[in-house]
């Protein structure tokens, strides 16, 4: 296979969003292992156990696999993350992102390929040419403008700043997602109120929700315009990918792995036609529109550009919770898949489903497949809806199984 | 009688535990997640039978844990 020009990384934080992403076209997946990365707190972390499987399947579609090791170390972790450099180079994952140089300097020192985290905030080339002894690939900062980033990229080429692989260095950067109110892994807020350190993965998101501000001399509770003033909307770049791809970088990564995996289809599917488009010279106003209209139908606070076109003041998320379109609404559970005639058997455990209804099937083998249910059987006779209770068999589009989850899509109403 | 218990698979190895109440709290350097002292594994409920004494520290560990999932018990 020819080399992309661009690589789109996508979030893995369970099985059905490893499947979900590999199957939505990502040319390389990360994904935390226990607690020592920084969605610590999310149960949908894999153990060691997992990596050689994660390996394979990955290898097999040609996606490349990065482990994530990238919150603060203490003491007590340092033979822990030893055993997990270890475990993930003897089941060929391709590299670590890191951002303690207990990790760096471990896995370095193993012959295992790093990466360095966001959390270790690289913002000038300096920096880029200190960790170059470690390090081939680098995030910068997610509070550059794409002028900074492109004069990070161009000095690397300039001064020929190799990594320890022997290749020019690479830069990524985010290209959708979540963003903190802090410059990001500098924020101890969940750390003073909750006593749980963000830089432990552990982060509460309080600042994802309203405060008031009153002045103790007066008592007086200020006005403010907007009262989520510490959620900023998240970050979305498929409106001027153009721009991002000119500056040099070589990775595009997505935020999202506390996200469902109908989120990562969605957005690495998104993502995947936009830098195709670039590719091949068909990126065009109306294609960029439908996908806007994609990316809004999953979570999301709102969109903004980020800090990537320059500082611009005031875009604070102004709802609760996401801005999605759609939401999926649980059916029920895979029961028997008949091969010959494509069929699928799902017993319905709650509300109902309607001919004609949009239906996610999601699943650790599956990944996440959405189609639209054209017909359907309940005890051998056609009908029009299946409630609680029943089973019912309709035409499905892939392989099912009992492990698969059903959904149907709605409107999001609120 | 002192009743702690640790369910410990949810632990993120903040140390705070072990800081608070060294007596009875230990970090493992095995997987980095905490190690109630002593303590008997049920199903991942590890649960110790202790001497009051420690209540107050046990207690200042309880509050403390940011995933919360130490409990304290007087009987």
């Amino acid at each position: 296979m020819e080399k992309r020009k661009v690589e789109l990384m996508a979030p893995a934080g369970n099985w059905e969003s490893l499947q979900a992403a590999i199957n939505a076209g990502a040319d390389s997946v990360y994904f935390g292992i226990d607690q020592l990365n920084m969605r610590a707190r999310a149960s949908m972390n894999f153990t060691p156990d997992d990596l050689p499987e994660i390996a394979v399947r990955c290898n097999k579609a040609n996606v490349k696999t990065y482990l994530t090791l990238n919150t603060i170390i203490y003491d007590h972790d340092l033979s822990v993350i030893k055993t997990l450099v270890n475990a993930a180079k003897d089941s060929g994952i391709s590299a670590i992102i890191a951002s303690d140089q207990a990790v760096i300097n471990y896995a370095a020192s193993q012959d295992v390929e790093v990466h360095i985290s966001t959390q270790l905030n690289i913002t000038n080339i300096e920096t880029v040419k200190f960790y170059s002894h470690f390090a081939d690939v680098m995030v910068l900062s997610r509070e550059l403008s794409l002028n900074q980033i492109k004069k990070i990229v161009d000095q690397i080429k300039k001064e020929e700043v190799r990594g320890p692989s022997g290749e020019l260095i690479q830069i990524e950067i985010f290209g959708h997602g979540a963003l903190c109110v802090a410059v990001s892994g500098k924020c101890y807020m969940s750390l003073h109120t909750n006593n749980s350190s963000a830089n432990r993965g552990a982060c509460v998101q309080n600042c994802r929700r309203t405060y008031t501000v009153i002045d103790k001399e007066t008592g007086d509770e200020l006005d403010i315009d907007n009262e989520y003033i510490m959620s900023p909307k998240d970050l979305c770049t498929v409106d001027f990918l153009d721009q991002v791809v000119d500056t040099g970088i070589t990775v595009l990564k997505i935020e999202g792995r506390g996200r469902a995996p109908e989120y990562v289809k969605t957005v690495i599917e998104t993502y995947r036609s936009a830098l195709d488009s670039l590719e091949e010279g068909t990126y065009t106003q109306e294609k960029i529109e439908h996908w806007m209209e994609q990316l809004n139908t999953v979570y999301n606070r709102g969109f903004w550009s980020g800090y990537y076109l320059g500082q611009k003041l005031g875009e604070f998320h102004n709802a609760s919770g996401s801005k999605a379109t759609q939401k999926k609404v649980y059916l029920g559970k895979g029961v028997h898949y008949f091969p010959r005639v494509a069929v699928g058997e799902f017993k319905i455990e709650a509300q109902h489903l309607k001919v004609n209804d949009t239906i996610l099937i999601t699943g650790p083998t599956t990944g996440v497949y959405e189609q639209v249910v054209e017909e359907m059987m309940v005890d051998e006779k056609r009908v029009e809806v299946a409630k609680k209770g029943d089973n019912v068999t309709f035409p499905v589009n892939t392989r099912i199984r009992n492990s698969d989850k059903i959904y149907k899509i709605v409107k999001n109403e609120d | 009688m002192l009743i702690v218990t640790l369910q410990r698979a949810k632990c993120i190895g903040c140390n705070y535990c072990e800081e608070l109440c060294p007596e009875l709290f230990r970090m493992s350097k095995k997987d980095g997640k905490s190690v109630l002292l002593n303590s008997i594994d049920r199903k991942g409920f590890h649960t110790l039978h202790s001497n009051h004494e420690y209540f107050d520290a046990a207690e200042n560990a309880k509050n403390a844990c940011p995933v919360k999932i130490i409990s304290v018990k007087m009987t």
